[in-house]
């Protein structure tokens, strides 16, 4: 195996250096046709928000890519010096970036672990990569065991179990007081960045309207823009509230917006008994905790939205060790399999060989002693040459593959070849 | 003389089947795992099997309170199946199994009398009084699946107002949907308590129609009940109280199912006890 995986994570480099080492879709596919050309590589490139990988994968019998290699060419790719480039990269070799490679699927090298959203995005790497040509036969092995390794840790382990981010803990909830969501009205008070994020989250959830008011018309008309939604006056905002199953709040007053008098004589006789569900994600809170009567009308605010994002962080590391348990399981699967292939054709050809010098010399030594032995005698004499046979090519088939478990399989390989005059 | 094997069905079986498959439910909330689920619903499916064949060999008459509860039982036992397989990965058989498992208990405890093995229900003049008690059955069983819509509806709303992490707790139906079983339950469930009602006064005018039946404990359980639906369907339909407060009244309407369920038939031969 001739495999590395070279980048910078979150934790290796500043975001100035991801930001600046991101890949959109013209260099992506420029880099995958010029790394393969240029090394003779088979290449993908994973791209996220956190990390910046490069998977290559070159012919046994030819050097690796080492880091530095790769620094010279992110820096001339995008333009930043390979100064500020080199010193964040790191490089897993062979065994290890195998293990490498399944760890980041898995999410237990993500900064949340267990994350899903990283499964998806070394999919697509892989399939960026396969769609370029750019893939081979290591890179072509790798990739699924990578996805299947993935999926095992998140159905056999906890590991991505619940949610962990307020705008996932919001939906948590509401999936426990709601059933259908396409009749539902989503009204966002305030456009601040807490509100778009966990609109985003809840946009998943196909909701029937979107409805925005801020106190600048101009922001709330595009942030219901950009969601498909309406803009609602200020002024409107007992309107909205009446008509609303799930609010999400997160202006900067510094008092309530919705004080509870208010609630409780302009909205709640409006409502009927269906059931309201508020995010107060302001600090200070819009909404009077008052509102909250325990059962048509639910208030959380952000406090309650991090206990269960904490709590659930919390839960998640407890499976990180089984996780890492399964991973290194699937990592040495992978390896055997992958020596047994890169071994087979040798012992195939190796076996092959013997077969055909024992063929070559017994078959005149029987024709010489043609008449003189019963048919139990020439059976006894052609056992014999078979045991001879397997018991010549058993310790070199033995020795690859211990060599191959440990590392060093293409040497041996390469021996073997040439020791027995192999094709 | 040998005893054919179903013959020898008796409350026994399915009553600890049920108990077993409710112990192995409620150890799938602390240890989670498929095996647990499907020890459960095995032993469920069994419990199911021994009381349907009990019921054909010894069809009761749902006139009697030892019938009424166990045809109810075994109604009740066929919803925690399918709500088993249905919501697989909910804590169903926690809330139905309970209920099933006290009707079965109740069942044995008002044991039947020779009267009520009663395999001539739809003959001869006993026609209008098993229309009667079908209708009523079938209003029971309205009333029993809104009532473990109400208990199920309670414990998730707790489980909000307490704020629980849903990724840490064995799931649950939301709100809305538990709302909506309860409503449709009571829907459901008025038409034929009403129309069993009016079968029953019909029957109690023509030819029992004495002061001390019209008074008697059935009767009169029967009649509040029908009245505690009909105050139900009138908030839950024209006022906006709380889905809270007309879960706790379809709890106390169960209650009073129980007793009437329980309370003996004031003329119905195999009724009395």
């Amino acid at each position: 195996m001739n495999l590395r995986a070279i980048g910078c994570n979150v934790g290796s480099a500043p975001v100035e250096l991801r930001e600046k080492l991101a890949f959109d879709a013209d260099k992506l596919t420029r880099a995958l046709a010029e790394l393969t050309a240029r090394y003779g590589a088979e290449a993908v490139v994973l791209g996220t928000c956190n990390r910046v990988e490069l998977y290559l994968a070159r012919p046994e019998t030819v050097a690796p890519v080492h880091a530095p290699l790769v620094a010279e060419y992110l820096s001339e790719l995008h333009g930043v010096p390979v100064a500020d480039v080199q010193p964040h990269l790191y490089e897993h070799a062979d065994a290890d970036a195998v293990r490498h490679a399944f760890r980041v699927a898995a999410g237990l090298d993500s900064v949340v672990v267990g994350e899903d959203q990283i499964a998806g995005q070394v999919k697509d790497a892989f399939e960026a990569a396969q769609r370029a040509g750019a893939t081979g036969p290591l890179l072509n092995a790798l990739f699924p065991a990578a996805a299947r390794a993935s999926k095992r840790v998140r159905t056999e382990t906890g590991l991505a179990q619940g949610q962990v981010s307020v705008a996932s803990a919001a939906v948590g909830f509401l999936k426990e007081v709601f059933h259908r969501f396409t009749d539902k009205t989503v009204l966002v008070i305030g456009a601040g960045e807490m509100g778009r994020l966990t609109l985003t989250h809840i946009r998943e959830l196909r909701p029937a309207a979107v409805v925005v008011t801020n106190r600048s018309p101009e922001k709330a008309a595009a942030l219901a823009a950009e969601f498909g939604g309406a803009a609602l006056p200020w002024e409107q905002l007992d309107d909205g509230l009446a008509g609303a199953d799930i609010v999400v709040s997160t202006t900067g007053a510094e008092d309530y917006v919705v004080p509870r008098r208010r609630f409780d004589e302009k909205v709640r006789p409006r409502r009927g008994r269906r059931k309201l569900v508020v995010f107060d994600l302001a600090v200070p809170r819009d909404f009077d905790p008052r509102i909250d009567d325990g059962d048509q009308v639910s208030v959380f605010n952000v406090d309650d939205l991090n206990r269960v994002r904490d709590q659930q962080l919390a839960e998640r590391r407890r499976h990180v060790a089984p996780a890492e348990a399964l991973v290194a399981e699937e990592v040495a699967a992978f390896l055997t399999d992958w020596n047994r292939r890169r071994d087979g054709p040798v012992i195939g050809a190796l076996t092959e060989e013997v077969n055909r010098i024992r063929d070559a010399v017994l078959g005149p030594l029987l024709g010489k002693l043609n008449g003189k032995l019963t048919d139990a005698d020439k059976a006894l004499i052609e056992a014999a040459f078979r045991l001879y046979g397997n018991k010549l090519v058993h310790g070199p088939i033995a020795a690859l593959q211990e060599a191959s478990r440990e590392g060093h399989g293409p040497g041996l390989r390469e021996a073997l070849m040439r020791l027995f005059g192999l094709q | 003389m040998t005893v054919p094997p179903l013959q020898g069905i008796t409350h026994a079986c399915f009553g600890l089947s049920y108990l077993l498959a409710f112990a192995l439910e409620v150890a799938r909330l602390f240890w989670p795992g498929r095996a647990w689920r499907a020890a459960g619903l095995a032993v469920g499916v069994a419990g199911v099997a021994a009381h349907t064949a009990y019921l054909a060999l010894n069809p009761p008459t749902p006139a009697a309170p030892y019938g009424s509860l166990l045809l109810l039982a075994w109604v009740l036992a066929l919803f925690y199946l399918y709500g088993t397989v249905h919501y697989a990965k909910q804590a169903w058989g926690v809330f139905v199994l309970p209920v099933v498992i006290g009707l079965v208990g109740l069942s044995l405890a008002l044991t039947a009398t020779g009267d009520a093995v009663a395999p001539d229900w739809l003959h001869g003049d006993r026609f209008w009084g098993a229309v009667h008690g079908f209708l009523l059955l079938g209003g029971a069983i309205g009333i029993s699946v809104g009532f473990l819509a109400s208990v199920m509806y309670l414990v998730q709303l707790r489980r909000v107002r307490n704020r629980v992490n849903p990724a840490v707790v064995v799931p649950m139906l939301n709100l809305e949907r538990l709302e909506t079983m309860a409503r449709r339950a009571v829907n459901w469930a008025f038409p034929l308590l009403t129309a069993g009602l009016l079968v029953g006064t019909l029957l109690l005018r023509t030819e029992h129609g004495g002061p001390e039946t019209w008074l008697s404990v059935k009767v009169l359980t029967t009649a509040t009940l029908w009245l505690v639906f009909a105050v139900l369907l009138y908030l839950r339909y024209a006022t906006n109280v709380p889905a809270r407060r007309l879960a706790l009244l379809h709890v106390a309407a169960f209650g009073l199912l129980l007793l009437a369920l329980a309370a003996s038939h004031p003329f119905v031969p195999g009724g009395d006890r």
